[in-house]
């Protein structure tokens, strides 16, 4: 018994030290103080934030990230080193809370209940979750489910609309992309779910693009947000300016047109819906 | 840790993540699979490291040699690729027939029970090959010089003697096993740690999903070893194993 106690005891003064914490330091203080600014983002989710055949860190969200950083500098008026860390969705989080990154910018869904924890900056990118089956497959969206294996990603908006709404879907769920998608090319499951446009980037990678089909109709809606710590307006000021500027001044359409444009890493091309809601995101000088 | 980098802020506690909105019956799930995975995996292991542990001491070569083959191969990679092996890569070698009736019948929880089964079974089986070895080899002899065949006497006499000599390892082994099912959740099995992690996303109180999975694995290895402390008094025999309780005088 002495062996359980003292385990307990050692967890609890790790906890009560937790919660008694230090006087919190802003997002800015702690960039202006450290000198780096510590992005968490994704190595797999082409062409938001993955490792390319260079070995480089690029993507989508990471040069949105790096506006942002530029801003950071700006405000700050130092230079300020950059830096990226690898965040899954179960890690994200967790990561921003322990202070170990200061913004997330990856494929991260604004929801509602996210927002109890943490703040989002203004949407970025918008798509929705669809399926990625095999050429022939008889799943045509998501009325086609029942008594299916639908691969999911944990931690995804769509995993959990799936097992809401489609309850007699067998959900096999992985803590990552490469797993579920490895998962359907070896036949393990039938189907897998995830946001249309990361099954597209699934797609384009593929050995053979030919053999995968991205079917249905968006099931969910999900504008994608950069997460920071929550009740930081200061900062969060800076990362939607930075984001807003961009918009304004287009070069948030270069750099959307240079990863998804005709000639983009990913081409998939801007609805003026979409570029709409983006011009009505800014808000006027 | 991520407590220690979690001192610079303030954090509100809510422990009832864990047992509102179906929470709780997820983590019962949970404690459930990684209990199911374990025990399945650890009487399997056990059988492989015994059968193994046995051959790898016995007057013939090419038994030996094949069992030190199986303790070599599966030990030296590790776990986490076995269990992708297991999952991504097996099942291909099977005929479609076959893959198509594992596909229904939960092809990732039969992929962590083999590879968690194999991987231990070779760990196992040097615990038990060190059982057998600290047994005098005029032990065997005297066996053989009784009129028992090999066979007869590694059965009879030698593994039961041996067995109750490994107990301590062997539960260290078995704790790994417990604790190492845990990897079975990349490729999607929903066992504890999982269910600790899908709260996490739902809810987003990680500190509190993780503590649950630090607590209810604390008590499930905690529950084991004292298990384990039973087995060894109630198999002891008595005049053969006496260290217990002595060494510290």
């Amino acid at each position: 018994m002495r062996r359980v106690s003292s385990v307990v005891v050692a967890v609890a003064v790790i906890l009560g030290l937790a919660v008694t914490g230090w006087a919190a330091e802003s997002t800015l203080e702690k960039i202006n103080r450290s000198g780096v600014f510590t992005v968490g983002a994704r190595t797999g989710s082409p062409p938001f934030a993955y490792i390319n055949k260079q070995n480089e860190w690029v993507g989508f969200s990471v040069d949105l990230a790096r506006l942002v950083h530029k801003n950071i500098e700006k405000k700050l008026n130092k230079p300020i080193k950059f830096e990226l860390k690898e965040s899954a969705p179960a890690t994200r989080i967790p990561l921003l809370s322990s202070m170990a990154v200061d913004l997330i910018a990856g494929t991260m869904t604004d929801t509602r209940p996210r927002r109890d924890s943490v703040d989002f900056s203004i949407t970025f990118f918008v798509t929705g979750a669809q399926f990625m089956v095999k050429e022939g497959s008889p799943i045509r969206g998501i009325q086609d489910l029942a008594g299916k294996r639908v691969g999911a990603q944990q931690g995804s908006t769509n995993e959990r609309i799936i097992r809401e709404r489609v309850p007699q879907a067998q959900l096999v769920v992985f803590p990552d992309q490469p797993a579920g998608f490895t998962a359907l090319v070896q036949g393990r499951v039938d189907t897998y779910t995830n946001d249309g446009i990361q099954l597209a980037g699934l797609k384009v990678k593929a050995s053979n693009p030919a053999e995968w089909k991205i079917v249905g109709d968006f099931y969910s809606y999900e504008p994608y947000g950069m997460a920071m710590r929550k009740n930081d307006s200061d900062f969060r000021a800076v990362v939607n300016n930075a984001l807003m500027e961009a918009i304004e001044g287009g070069e948030y359409f270069k750099v959307y047109d240079k990863w998804f444009g005709p000639k983009g890493e990913l081409p998939y091309p801007m609805t003026d819906d979409v570029k709409s809601f983006m011009m009505y995101q800014v808000v006027p000088k | 840790m991520p407590l220690i980098g979690f001192l610079g802020i303030q954090y509100d506690f809510q422990w009832s993540v864990l047992w509102t909105g179906g929470h709780g019956s997820w983590l019962v799930q949970g404690i459930w699979t990684t209990l199911r995975l374990s025990a399945l995996a650890w009487i399997i292991a056990w059988l492989l490291g015994i059968l193994s542990g046995a051959l790898r001491t016995v007057p013939f070569r090419p038994l030996r040699a094949l069992a030190t083959f199986y303790v070599e191969f599966f030990r030296n990679v590790p776990l986490l690729v076995w269990l992708f092996f297991w999952y991504f890569g097996a099942p291909q070698f099977l005929p479609r027939a076959a893959q198509d009736w594992l596909n229904v019948h939960g092809p990732e929880f039969w992929s962590a029970a083999v590879g968690l089964s194999v991987y231990h079974g070779a760990r196992m089986s040097e615990v038990i090959r060190a059982g057998i070895q600290s047994i005098p080899r005029t032990l065997l002899e005297a066996s053989v010089a009784t009129g028992l065949s090999v066979g007869q006497a590694y059965r009879l006499i030698i593994i039961p003697i041996a067995l109750r000599l490994i107990i301590p390892p062997a539960t260290n082994e078995s704790l790994n096993l417990l604790k190492n099912s845990s990897l079975a959740l990349t490729i999607g099995v929903a066992e504890l740690t999982f269910m600790t992690r899908q709260i996490e996303t739902y809810t987003a109180k990680a500190f509190e999903a993780l503590t649950a999975g630090t607590l209810i694995y604390l008590a499930l290895c905690l529950g084991i070893a004292s298990l384990m402390v039973q087995v060894e008094r109630y198999f002891r025999i008595p005049g053969l194993i006496v260290r217990v309780g002595r060494a510290e005088h």
